[in-house]
Protein backbone atom coordinates (compact mmCIF):
# COMPACT_ATOMS: atom_id res chain seq x y z
CA UNK A 1 0.00 0.00 0.00
CA UNK A 2 2.81 2.40 0.90
CA UNK A 3 4.29 1.74 -2.53
CA UNK A 4 1.24 3.08 -4.32
CA UNK A 5 1.11 6.13 -2.08
CA UNK A 6 4.71 6.90 -3.00
CA UNK A 7 3.88 6.44 -6.70
CA UNK A 8 1.04 8.95 -6.38
CA UNK A 9 3.48 11.41 -4.79
CA UNK A 10 6.06 10.82 -7.53
CA UNK A 11 3.41 11.26 -10.19
CA UNK A 12 2.18 14.48 -8.57
CA UNK A 13 5.60 16.20 -8.37
CA UNK A 14 6.64 14.98 -11.84
CA UNK A 15 3.42 15.96 -13.58
CA UNK A 16 3.38 19.23 -11.62
CA UNK A 17 6.84 20.12 -12.95
CA UNK A 18 5.89 19.16 -16.50
CA UNK A 19 2.57 21.00 -16.46
CA UNK A 20 3.73 24.08 -14.55
CA UNK A 21 6.01 25.34 -17.29
CA UNK A 22 3.61 24.60 -20.14
CA UNK A 23 0.71 26.32 -18.39
CA UNK A 24 2.65 29.50 -17.68
CA UNK A 25 1.29 31.92 -20.24
CA UNK A 26 2.38 35.45 -19.68
CA UNK A 27 3.73 38.16 -21.92
CA UNK A 28 7.38 38.21 -21.03
CA UNK A 29 9.74 41.18 -20.84
CA UNK A 30 12.48 41.23 -23.50
CA UNK A 31 15.12 39.98 -21.07
CA UNK A 32 13.18 36.76 -20.42
CA UNK A 33 12.43 36.24 -24.10
CA UNK A 34 16.19 36.27 -24.70
CA UNK A 35 16.62 34.03 -21.64
CA UNK A 36 14.30 31.44 -23.22
CA UNK A 37 16.27 31.50 -26.46
CA UNK A 38 19.25 30.15 -24.51
CA UNK A 39 17.37 27.49 -22.51
CA UNK A 40 17.78 24.67 -25.07
CA UNK A 41 21.43 25.59 -25.67
CA UNK A 42 22.28 25.58 -21.96
CA UNK A 43 20.20 22.48 -21.21
CA UNK A 44 21.51 20.38 -24.12
CA UNK A 45 25.10 21.27 -23.19
CA UNK A 46 24.30 20.26 -19.60
CA UNK A 47 22.92 16.92 -20.79
CA UNK A 48 26.10 16.21 -22.78
CA UNK A 49 29.14 16.81 -20.57
CA UNK A 50 28.27 14.84 -17.40
CA UNK A 51 27.19 11.80 -19.42
CA UNK A 52 30.13 11.94 -21.80
CA UNK A 53 32.78 10.89 -19.32
CA UNK A 54 31.52 7.35 -18.89
CA UNK A 55 32.27 4.76 -16.27
CA UNK A 56 35.35 2.91 -17.39
CA UNK A 57 38.21 5.37 -18.00
CA UNK A 58 37.26 5.58 -21.65
CA UNK A 59 36.89 9.36 -21.74
CA UNK A 60 39.55 9.72 -24.42
CA UNK A 61 37.78 7.64 -27.03
CA UNK A 62 34.35 8.85 -25.91
CA UNK A 63 35.54 12.43 -26.47
CA UNK A 64 36.91 11.50 -29.89
CA UNK A 65 33.63 9.81 -30.82
CA UNK A 66 31.70 12.87 -29.64
CA UNK A 67 33.92 15.13 -31.75
CA UNK A 68 33.17 13.09 -34.87
CA UNK A 69 29.46 13.00 -34.04
CA UNK A 70 29.44 16.80 -33.63
CA UNK A 71 31.11 17.14 -37.02
CA UNK A 72 28.53 14.81 -38.57
CA UNK A 73 25.69 16.77 -36.94
CA UNK A 74 27.09 20.01 -38.27
CA UNK A 75 27.49 18.65 -41.81
CA UNK A 76 24.30 16.60 -42.18
CA UNK A 77 21.91 18.03 -39.52
CA UNK A 78 20.60 14.46 -39.19
CA UNK A 79 20.26 13.10 -35.68
CA UNK A 80 20.61 9.45 -36.63
CA UNK A 81 23.69 10.07 -38.79
CA UNK A 82 25.45 11.84 -35.91
CA UNK A 83 24.60 9.05 -33.46
CA UNK A 84 25.67 6.34 -35.92
CA UNK A 85 28.99 8.06 -36.68
CA UNK A 86 29.70 8.54 -32.98
CA UNK A 87 28.81 4.99 -31.95
CA UNK A 88 30.69 3.30 -34.81
CA UNK A 89 33.76 5.42 -34.01
CA UNK A 90 33.44 4.54 -30.32
CA UNK A 91 33.10 0.80 -30.92
CA UNK A 92 36.02 0.77 -33.37
CA UNK A 93 38.27 2.79 -31.04
CA UNK A 94 37.60 0.57 -28.03
CA UNK A 95 38.48 -2.67 -29.87
CA UNK A 96 41.45 -4.26 -28.16
CA UNK A 97 44.34 -4.15 -30.63
CA UNK B 1 -2.28 5.04 -47.34
CA UNK B 2 0.84 3.99 -45.48
CA UNK B 3 2.48 6.98 -47.05
CA UNK B 4 -0.24 9.32 -45.84
CA UNK B 5 0.17 8.00 -42.32
CA UNK B 6 3.92 8.48 -42.37
CA UNK B 7 3.46 12.07 -43.56
CA UNK B 8 1.06 12.92 -40.76
CA UNK B 9 2.55 15.23 -38.13
CA UNK B 10 2.07 12.51 -35.51
CA UNK B 11 3.98 9.98 -37.65
CA UNK B 12 6.73 12.52 -38.36
CA UNK B 13 7.14 13.22 -34.67
CA UNK B 14 7.10 9.52 -33.86
CA UNK B 15 9.84 8.83 -36.40
CA UNK B 16 11.91 11.88 -35.39
CA UNK B 17 12.44 10.18 -32.04
CA UNK B 18 13.48 6.83 -33.54
CA UNK B 19 17.26 7.49 -33.43
CA UNK B 20 16.97 7.62 -29.65
CA UNK B 21 15.26 4.25 -29.24
CA UNK B 22 18.56 2.41 -29.31
CA UNK B 23 19.70 4.46 -26.33
CA UNK B 24 16.44 4.16 -24.40
CA UNK B 25 15.84 0.42 -24.71
CA UNK B 26 18.94 -0.72 -22.77
CA UNK B 27 18.09 1.75 -20.01
CA UNK B 28 14.50 0.64 -19.78
CA UNK B 29 15.79 -2.92 -19.48
CA UNK B 30 18.41 -1.93 -16.90
CA UNK B 31 15.88 0.03 -14.85
CA UNK B 32 13.46 -2.90 -14.80
CA UNK B 33 16.16 -5.36 -13.76
CA UNK B 34 17.21 -3.04 -10.92
CA UNK B 35 13.63 -2.59 -9.79
CA UNK B 36 12.98 -6.34 -9.80
CA UNK B 37 16.22 -6.97 -7.90
CA UNK B 38 15.20 -4.68 -5.04
CA UNK B 39 11.94 -6.56 -4.77
CA UNK B 40 9.36 -4.64 -6.77
CA UNK B 41 6.80 -6.80 -8.57
CA UNK B 42 6.38 -6.78 -12.35
CA UNK B 43 3.25 -4.66 -11.92
CA UNK B 44 5.00 -2.15 -9.65
CA UNK B 45 8.00 -1.93 -11.97
CA UNK B 46 5.71 -1.28 -14.92
CA UNK B 47 3.55 1.18 -12.99
CA UNK B 48 6.51 3.47 -12.37
CA UNK B 49 7.27 3.55 -16.10
CA UNK B 50 3.65 4.15 -17.08
CA UNK B 51 2.71 6.65 -14.35
CA UNK B 52 5.92 8.49 -13.53
CA UNK B 53 7.75 7.99 -16.86
CA UNK B 54 11.04 9.56 -15.79
CA UNK B 55 14.11 7.35 -16.13
CA UNK B 56 16.53 8.85 -13.65
CA UNK B 57 13.82 9.31 -11.01
CA UNK B 58 12.65 5.71 -11.46
CA UNK B 59 16.16 4.29 -11.06
CA UNK B 60 16.72 6.43 -7.97
CA UNK B 61 13.36 5.40 -6.55
CA UNK B 62 14.16 1.73 -7.09
CA UNK B 63 17.46 2.21 -5.28
CA UNK B 64 15.74 4.05 -2.42
CA UNK B 65 13.00 1.41 -2.11
CA UNK B 66 15.75 -1.18 -1.91
CA UNK B 67 17.54 0.78 0.81
CA UNK B 68 14.30 1.02 2.79
CA UNK B 69 14.04 4.80 2.44
CA UNK B 70 10.93 6.68 3.54
CA UNK B 71 8.20 7.67 1.08
CA UNK B 72 8.74 11.38 1.60
CA UNK B 73 12.42 11.00 0.83
CA UNK B 74 11.61 9.24 -2.44
CA UNK B 75 9.04 11.85 -3.49
CA UNK B 76 11.39 14.75 -2.69
CA UNK B 77 14.22 13.10 -4.64
CA UNK B 78 11.83 12.73 -7.56
CA UNK B 79 10.91 16.42 -7.36
CA UNK B 80 14.58 17.39 -7.26
CA UNK B 81 15.35 15.25 -10.30
CA UNK B 82 12.33 16.38 -12.34
CA UNK B 83 11.77 20.06 -11.57
CA UNK B 84 13.91 20.92 -14.62
CA UNK B 85 10.83 20.13 -16.72
CA UNK B 86 9.44 23.53 -15.72
CA UNK B 87 12.12 25.09 -17.93
CA UNK B 88 11.26 22.78 -20.83
CA UNK B 89 7.58 23.62 -20.52
CA UNK B 90 8.12 27.37 -20.56
CA UNK B 91 10.42 27.09 -23.58
CA UNK B 92 8.13 24.67 -25.41
CA UNK B 93 4.94 26.66 -24.79
CA UNK B 94 6.37 29.57 -26.77
CA UNK B 95 7.15 27.31 -29.71
CA UNK B 96 4.17 25.00 -29.91
CA UNK B 97 0.76 26.59 -29.37
CA UNK B 98 -1.36 24.33 -27.16
CA UNK B 99 -5.02 24.47 -26.25
CA UNK B 100 -6.15 24.03 -22.69
CA UNK B 101 -7.05 20.40 -23.34
CA UNK B 102 -3.79 19.58 -25.10
CA UNK B 103 -1.63 21.00 -22.32
CA UNK B 104 -2.04 18.24 -19.70
CA UNK B 105 -1.53 15.56 -22.37
CA UNK B 106 1.64 17.23 -23.64
CA UNK B 107 2.79 17.64 -20.04
CA UNK B 108 2.23 14.03 -19.00
CA UNK B 109 4.57 12.65 -21.68
CA UNK B 110 7.19 15.44 -21.64
CA UNK B 111 10.83 14.29 -21.44
CA UNK B 112 14.34 15.59 -22.07
CA UNK B 113 14.32 13.75 -25.37
CA UNK B 114 10.96 15.09 -26.57
CA UNK B 115 11.98 18.63 -25.65
CA UNK B 116 15.21 18.11 -27.59
CA UNK B 117 13.70 16.63 -30.73
CA UNK B 118 10.80 19.10 -30.92
CA UNK B 119 13.04 22.10 -30.29
CA UNK B 120 15.39 20.98 -33.06
CA UNK B 121 12.62 20.25 -35.58
CA UNK B 122 10.92 23.09 -37.35
CA UNK B 123 7.45 21.79 -36.59
CA UNK B 124 5.10 23.58 -34.23
CA UNK B 125 2.13 21.24 -34.38
CA UNK B 126 0.75 19.55 -31.29
CA UNK B 127 0.49 16.23 -33.15
CA UNK B 128 4.23 16.32 -33.92
CA UNK B 129 5.01 16.92 -30.24
CA UNK B 130 2.65 14.13 -29.18
CA UNK B 131 4.12 11.74 -31.75
CA UNK B 132 7.65 12.36 -30.47
CA UNK B 133 6.53 12.04 -26.85
CA UNK B 134 4.59 8.80 -27.34
CA UNK B 135 7.40 7.34 -29.42
CA UNK B 136 9.57 7.46 -26.31
CA UNK B 137 6.77 6.45 -23.92
CA UNK B 138 5.95 3.29 -25.86
CA UNK B 139 9.60 2.32 -26.23
CA UNK B 140 10.37 2.97 -22.57
CA UNK B 141 7.40 0.93 -21.39
CA UNK B 142 8.06 -1.99 -23.74
CA UNK B 143 11.69 -2.05 -22.60
CA UNK B 144 10.53 -1.95 -18.98
CA UNK B 145 8.21 -4.88 -19.58
CA UNK B 146 10.95 -6.87 -21.32
CA UNK B 147 13.42 -6.19 -18.51
CA UNK B 148 10.90 -7.05 -15.80
CA UNK B 149 10.28 -10.43 -17.42
CA UNK B 150 13.79 -11.30 -18.54
CA UNK B 151 15.57 -10.28 -15.36
CA UNK B 152 19.28 -10.39 -14.86
CA UNK B 153 20.15 -12.06 -18.18
CA UNK B 154 20.44 -8.58 -19.68
CA UNK B 155 23.83 -6.99 -20.35
CA UNK B 156 24.76 -3.77 -18.57
CA UNK B 157 24.30 -0.80 -20.96
CA UNK B 158 27.60 0.67 -19.78
CA UNK B 159 29.41 -2.54 -20.71
CA UNK B 160 28.33 -2.34 -24.34
CA UNK B 161 28.72 1.44 -24.37
CA UNK B 162 25.18 2.39 -25.42
CA UNK B 163 25.06 4.86 -22.54
CA UNK B 164 27.05 7.08 -24.95
CA UNK B 165 24.02 7.45 -27.26
CA UNK B 166 22.30 9.87 -24.89
CA UNK B 167 25.08 12.52 -24.79
CA UNK B 168 25.73 12.03 -28.52
CA UNK B 169 22.07 12.72 -29.30
CA UNK B 170 21.99 15.93 -27.29
CA UNK B 171 25.30 17.04 -28.78
CA UNK B 172 23.80 16.49 -32.25
CA UNK B 173 20.73 18.52 -31.24
CA UNK B 174 22.92 21.27 -29.77
CA UNK B 175 25.32 21.81 -32.67
CA UNK B 176 22.84 23.38 -35.16
CA UNK B 177 21.45 25.69 -32.44
CA UNK B 178 24.82 27.36 -31.96
CA UNK B 179 24.81 30.20 -34.47
CA UNK B 180 26.28 33.25 -32.75
CA UNK B 181 29.20 33.98 -30.47
CA UNK B 182 26.79 34.35 -27.54
CA UNK B 183 25.32 30.92 -28.31
CA UNK B 184 28.81 29.41 -28.33
CA UNK B 185 29.75 31.11 -25.04
CA UNK B 186 26.59 29.83 -23.38
CA UNK B 187 27.10 26.28 -24.71
CA UNK B 188 30.72 26.14 -23.54
CA UNK B 189 30.05 27.69 -20.13
CA UNK B 190 27.01 25.45 -19.58
CA UNK B 191 28.89 22.30 -20.53
CA UNK B 192 31.67 23.12 -18.09
CA UNK B 193 29.32 24.14 -15.28
CA UNK B 194 27.16 21.02 -15.61
CA UNK B 195 30.24 18.81 -15.59
CA UNK B 196 31.48 20.37 -12.35
CA UNK B 197 28.03 20.30 -10.70
CA UNK B 198 27.41 16.68 -11.67
CA UNK B 199 30.27 15.61 -9.42
CA UNK B 200 28.52 17.07 -6.38
CA UNK B 201 24.77 16.89 -7.08
CA UNK B 202 22.33 14.13 -8.06
CA UNK B 203 21.06 13.59 -11.65
CA UNK B 204 18.58 16.24 -12.67
CA UNK B 205 19.72 19.08 -10.45
CA UNK B 206 22.85 20.10 -12.41
CA UNK B 207 20.66 20.37 -15.52
CA UNK B 208 18.20 22.68 -13.79
CA UNK B 209 20.90 24.90 -12.27
CA UNK B 210 22.88 25.02 -15.51
CA UNK B 211 19.75 25.73 -17.53
CA UNK B 212 19.03 28.75 -15.33
CA UNK B 213 22.60 30.06 -15.07
CA UNK B 214 23.47 29.45 -18.73
CA UNK B 215 20.29 31.16 -19.98
CA UNK B 216 20.83 34.12 -17.65
CA UNK B 217 24.35 34.43 -19.02
CA UNK B 218 22.99 34.41 -22.57
CA UNK B 219 20.31 37.00 -21.85
CA UNK B 220 22.96 39.19 -20.24
CA UNK B 221 25.44 38.76 -23.10
CA UNK B 222 22.80 39.81 -25.65
CA UNK B 223 21.47 42.76 -23.60
CA UNK B 224 22.49 45.29 -26.30
CA UNK B 225 20.74 43.46 -29.12
CA UNK B 226 17.43 44.70 -30.50
CA UNK B 227 14.67 42.71 -28.80
CA UNK B 228 13.17 40.60 -31.56
CA UNK B 229 15.71 39.57 -34.18
CA UNK B 230 17.62 36.82 -32.38
CA UNK B 231 14.53 34.78 -31.72
CA UNK B 232 13.09 34.78 -35.24
CA UNK B 233 16.28 34.28 -37.20
CA UNK B 234 16.92 31.18 -35.27
CA UNK B 235 13.48 29.70 -35.31
CA UNK B 236 13.68 29.68 -39.09
CA UNK B 237 16.96 27.82 -38.93
CA UNK B 238 15.81 24.88 -36.85
CA UNK B 239 15.81 21.96 -39.15
CA UNK B 240 17.42 18.93 -37.54
CA UNK B 241 15.77 15.68 -36.55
Amino acid sequence: MTFWLVVVGMLAVTFGSRYGGLALRAELPAFWVRFLHFVPIAVFAALVTPALEGPRHEWGIRLAAAGLAALAAWRTKQLWVAIAVGMVAFWLLRLPL
Amino acid sequence: MARARIQSPFGLGFRAMAPLWLGVIPFGLAYAVTAREVGLSVLETQALSALVFAGSAQVSAAGLFGAGAGGLEIVLTTLLLNVRHVLYGVSLARRTPLTRRQRPVAAYFLTDEAFGVVTAANDRRFAFLLGAELSLFVTWNLATFGGALLGAAIPDPEQIGVDLIFPLAFLALLVPLVRTRADLSVAAASGALAYLLSRELPGGLPILVTGMVGSLLGAWLTRRQPPDTSFHADDAAREVA
